[in-house]
């Protein structure tokens, strides 16, 4: 049993590391309160590789699988969670459903491009009566000669103002159901009929662009159909479930800032003539964040070695969402007590990571799902099955 | 054209912390890295790879792990790697040192320039560049802050002269030491990374590839003991209202900066 990273992984994140210090970091505040997107980070992590860190190299990736990806996804979200959600969303899941369903020519047309960072990907399927739900999707494709036709509006797509390809799911046939009668299809910005709707006005990650996406009889071509037809559902399934183990690497980021932060006011502020790292209610707080913390690394990294390693890792990956988001709760909750008023106040970072944590508890599958996923699995092979 | 580098492993010092009045360092984490200022000379070499086609090769005299440095360089963009690692190499002073860099150079064969870091972190004795420039009988030009331009032979460059700088030409094979404010070294590309572990290769040499003997590394100096230098104060307090004292920042920043 060996618990050690190869070196290359030691490296890798020595240049992660130095890169979020460098050029995320100084941005971290400015892009949440300005709204924006941070695109000359983008660029910079293009051109080292990172918009494509999963993905073999033949396809334009840089072959660090995915306990590269999750360094990857750590060391970003310990200083900008904005930058990290707009990664995850176009490596995680958009590029990725093209990775898992698509074919050759598929990969090499539109794969390549987005694991350079060429292009933003993005990954399509919420909808207003469909979230957690995601059989319950209304947008329809319907075939028309060598093309299928998209008509509506999709929700809350993270990237979905920017991106150049999107994976979108679609109902190709209502009367199957979520088996059968799904469809995924890559589409590009540029296809007619493809229209940005309102952007979201966030509580966090505000440097990430939410936006509403409308296909107004918008034209697929055929060969764009993402995996097999009719199996859509099962794509975008299995393209979550890997996404789902990087929510849990940010979020052990994010729990790691706040525990590192903790730490050095606790020695810094003075209370009572001592510093506060003297007092046992803090004693016990720390003890707490950082008990969680090694227990989600390894959770984590295990579960990434599980992927690599071509093991199940369905049931791993979503306890790397459910806890991994509930352990960043947890911490930044403690982070923002042992700063006490300053870590309320708009100034420090620390009020600005309590708002961008929360999303992790809901994007990607909420808490609830990755219980249900959990124990469907558990329950499957004594015979139970569990519907939402 | 072929620039050789020669790289040094030094322990990380963000991993200790220097206690003054027990005279001690401690050390918390044991991380080696590149001597940040051999990373501008390798900088300066990948500059001219990417503007002429030159061939980089990296050099590294060390313990086995030093192989982590070199595969560093490989993934900022290097071509070849040698580690010059023995037993022997243990307890080398700078003017050993020279001579299994200078006897691995030569092996190596032909090149056209030698850049070397202005100084390493740790010892901070900057002897390695004149003394290599010396053993292999080559023009050498320190405290290089810029190359300028390279043609036909003849390289130009800005070189730190006491409060400015001197434009010097050099014709190649020559050897410079780059000072830290040359550049900015760039961040390794995640794929060459992979494959600096992955894929390619760093090539051992020792004392009997070199064709050196033991007591040819005899040292010409001894270490008689060590000491922690006075504690000084870092940084100076400028004093007035903040009016008076902004106009007094921005005068000293504007001589301090180079445009």
């Amino acid at each position: 049993m060996d618990f050690t990273f190869p070196k290359e992984y030691h490296l890798f994140r020595r240049m992660v590391r130095e890169f979020a210090e460098n050029e995320a970091r100084p941005l971290a505040s400015e892009i949440d309160r300005e709204d924006r997107v941070p695109f000359e980070t983008i660029e910079k992590a293009a051109k080292l590789g990172l918009m494509g860190v999963p993905f073999p190299q033949k396809y334009g990736g840089i072959g660090a699988g995915e306990i590269g990806y999750c360094i990857l996804m750590e060391e970003i979200d310990k200083v900008c969670p904005s930058t990290a959600a707009i990664i995850g969303a176009h490596t995680g899941i958009g590029a990725m459903a093209i990775y898992l369903g698509g074919t050759e020519e598929q990969k090499q047309k539109y794969l390549v491009p987005l694991a350079r960072g060429e292009k933003v990907g993005a990954f399509v399927l919420t909808e207003a009566d469909a979230g957690s739900d995601a059989a319950a999707i209304k947008t329809r494709a319907v075939r028309d000669g060598d093309d299928y036709v998209l008509n509506g509006t999709k929700t809350f797509n993270t990237n979905g103002g920017h991106a150049d390809i999107l994976s979108v799911m679609a109902v190709t046939d209502p009367s199957l159901g979520a088996r059968g009668g799904i469809t995924a299809f890559i589409v590009e910005k540029e296809f007619p009929g493809v229209h940005v709707g309102r952007k979201e006005n966030k509580m966090g990650i505000r440097g990430s662009q939410t936006a509403e996406i409308i296909f107004e009889d918008c034209r697929v071509p055929k060969e764009n159909v993402l995996g097999q037809f009719g199996a859509g559902f099962i794509t975008f399934m299995q393209t979550l479930d890997v996404g789902r183990l990087s929510i849990g690497a940010a979020s052990l980021g994010g729990a790691d800032a706040c525990l590192e932060a903790s730490i050095q006011w606790a020695k810094t502020r003075q209370q009572f003539g001592v510093p506060i790292a003297q007092k046992q209610s803090v004693h016990f707080m720390i003890a707490d964040m950082a008990t969680e913390i090694e227990a989600l690394r390894s959770l984590v990294y295990r579960t990434a070695w599980l992927v690599d390693t071509d093991q199940p890792f369905s049931k791993e990956a979503a306890m790397c969402k459910v806890y991994g988001s509930e352990v960043i709760h947890r911490c930044i909750d403690s982070a923002l007590q042992i700063h006490g008023a300053l870590g309320y106040s708009r100034d420090f970072w620390v009020e600005r990571a309590f708002r961008d944590q929360r999303i992790t508890e809901i994007f990607e599958g909420t808490s609830e799902v990755q219980r249900i996923v959990i124990a469907s699995q558990i329950f499957r092979p004594e015979g139970v099955r569990i519907s939402a | 054209m072929r620039v050789i580098v020669p790289i040094k492993q030094i322990l990380d010092p963000a991993g200790f912390v220097v206690h003054r009045r027990m005279e001690r360092v401690f050390v918390n984490v044991e991380n080696y890295i590149i001597n940040p200022n051999d990373k501008n000379a390798l900088e300066e070499a990948l500059r001219l790879k990417d503007a002429h086609g030159a061939e980089v090769v990296v050099l590294s005299l060390g313990e086995p792990r030093v192989d982590d440095a070199l595969r560093e360089a490989l993934a900022m963009g290097a071509d070849q790697s040698f580690l010059l690692t023995d037993e022997a190499f243990a307890e080398v002073d700078a003017a050993a040192a020279a001579l299994i860099l200078g006897k691995a150079i030569e092996k190596i064969g032909e090149y056209d320039l030698i850049l070397t870091g202005q100084r390493a972190l740790d010892t901070g004795a900057s002897q390695i560049g004149p003394r290599l420039a010396e053993y292999l009988g080559l023009p050498q030009v320190l405290e290089v802050r810029k190359v300028s331009s390279l043609d036909n032979g003849t390289l130009r460059a800005k070189r730190n002269w006491e409060d400015g700088y001197a434009e010097v030409e050099v014709s190649l094979p020559a050897l410079l030491s780059i000072a830290p404010q040359a550049n900015q070294p760039r961040y390794p590309h995640g794929a060459r990374i992979m494959n600096a572990y992955r894929e390619w290769k760093v090539t051992t040499w020792s004392l009997a590839d070199l064709g050196l003997s033991e007591e040819e590394l005899s040292p010409l100096t001894r270490l008689q003991r060590e000491a922690f230098p006075p504690e000084r104060t870092l940084g100076e307090i400028i004093v007035g209202t903040p009016d008076e004292a902004a106009r007094e920042l921005a005068l000293v920043l504007r001589e301090a900066v180079d445009w």
